[in-house]
């Protein structure tokens, strides 16, 4: 029958691949014998309006498909959209800064020049484009972590007290900060692996926008240690997502981060030049070598300091 | 007895939860022979228990995932269908869970008079 076939396709469409043609073929089953059943009873012939009937008391094929669904579908659950709206709050408003920064570095450049409606309109334009750019990057951050934390309690797995934390538990992680670094992390990989020149000082010149890159081809010798040092903060923030919290051995890993961090901007500040403005760029970055050195310091001080891991960390 | 369906009011959500519970139980009680979906529904009908489709399919899915009831696709009639029986898990639970309801049955009797 016609509807019964567009039906289960409807329901099949949406339930998850490995599923969909184990519940198509029951449900085609299910919903032919309905009718045949009722086509029976009241002595009719088993035609569309009697499948229709059937399929109006099933429900509507969304609500079919919710009965069969393992598991929630949604890309952001009840757990993490509170962060996310965070992070999306905390987002727009550093785009819009930064673009009302390039508009005024801009008629810095222009002094005396009133800025037109055109350099508005650009820099709306502009701010727009960078909000979706950074908003989908957020969006598929807060999904991989939505899918690889999502809790999967074992069905009747024994329940230990000593493992609930403390009130003040020190080891309790900011799920907006872990998401926030995992995103930045997105951020930095993508721009300077494959837009290098995006890695720049973005101004307004009366109505055009011009960028100035910072990075020379040189910098590339860095990228192979930088991206190391990414790929690890990523695969670190993930797994203290999924356990919920700090443990020793993942405190021990963002000790080992730290000081990798430190030694790789040590290289880059003390290496030959590969910034178009070598040396006010490398001050900076001496700032950062010497917040990142104070940080791992602060780190193994609270790893000698701790004693071994508490029940509630032993997950 | 009806259960499943769309429900709404508080009364109808409280019934409909604590029928729920029964549900479990009458299925594997019945499935202790082989039925296929359908055939399930009308047998259960018939002794005065009318389920949703909507709600057994799905739990008939959930138990054999728990490894209570097992499943195989025959062609009858031209048709494939899948049928259904509890395992020997099942029938276990069935036995455990029937004492359990008695036990039940017969305190809540005494509580309400």
């Amino acid at each position: 029958m016609d509807l019964i076939d567009r039906y289960v396709h409807e329901v099949g469409q949406r339930l998850p691949h490995r599923l969909r043609a184990d519940v198509e073929a029951e449900l085609r089953s299910l919903l032919t014998d309905s009718v045949e059943e009722k086509a029976r009873l009241a002595a009719i012939p088993a035609d569309e309006g009697l499948a229709a009937a059937v399929l109006r008391e099933f429900g509507t094929p969304k609500d079919a498909a919710a009965r069969y669904a393992p598991e929630p579908q949604y890309l952001i659950g009840p757990r993490l959209y509170p962060a996310y709206v965070t992070a999306v709050k905390i987002m727009l408003p550093i785009l819009a800064a930064l673009t009302l920064a390039a508009v005024v570095a801009g008629q810095f450049r222009h002094a005396g020049e009133p800025p037109s409606l055109e350099v508005f309109v650009r820099a709306t334009g502009r701010f727009l484009w960078s909000a979706l750019e950074n908003l989908g990057i957020m969006t598929l951050i807060f999904a991989l972590v939505e899918r690889t934390t999502r809790e999967r309690e074992a069905a009747g797995a024994a329940f230990d007290p000593a493992t609930l934390p403390p009130v003040n538990d020190p080891d309790k992680i900011s799920y907006f900060g872990r998401i926030f670094a995992l995103y930045a992390i997105a951020v930095l990989v993508l721009a300077f692996n494959f837009f290098p020149n995006w890695v720049a000082l973005f101004v307004f010149h009366g109505s055009e926008g011009a960028l100035y890159p910072l990075l020379t081809p040189d910098f590339n010798r860095y990228l192979p240690l930088l991206n190391a040092w990414w790929l690890l903060a990523f695969v670190l923030n993930l797994v203290v997502l999924r356990h919920g919290r700090w443990t020793r051995p993942t405190r021990l890993a963002e000790f080992g981060l730290e000081v990798f961090n430190a030694v790789v901007l040590l290289l880059i500040v003390i290496g030959p030049p590969v910034f178009r403005y070598d040396a006010p760029i490398k001050v900076v970055l001496q700032w950062f070598l010497l917040f990142s050195a104070i940080r791992a310091c602060v780190l193994l001080y609270r790893l000698l300091r701790r004693r071994p891991a508490e029940p509630w960390a032993r997950r | 007895m009806v259960i499943g369906g769309t429900q709404s009011t508080p009364r109808d959500n409280l019934s409909l939860e604590l029928r729920r519970g029964a549900l479990v139980l009458a299925v594997l009680v019945e499935l202790r022979h082989e039925e296929y979906g359908y055939s399930l529904k009308k047998l259960l009908a018939d002794k005065g228990l009318e389920i949703d489709e909507g709600t057994l399919y799905p739990l008939l899915r959930r138990l054999e995932s728990q490894g209570l009831l097992k499943s195989a696709w025959r062609v009858e009639d031209g048709r494939p269908r899948r049928y259904y029986q509890a395992s020997t898990q099942g029938e276990k639970l069935a036995k455990e869970l029937a004492a359990e309801w008695r036990a039940l049955a017969g305190v809540i009797g005494k509580l309400i008079g």
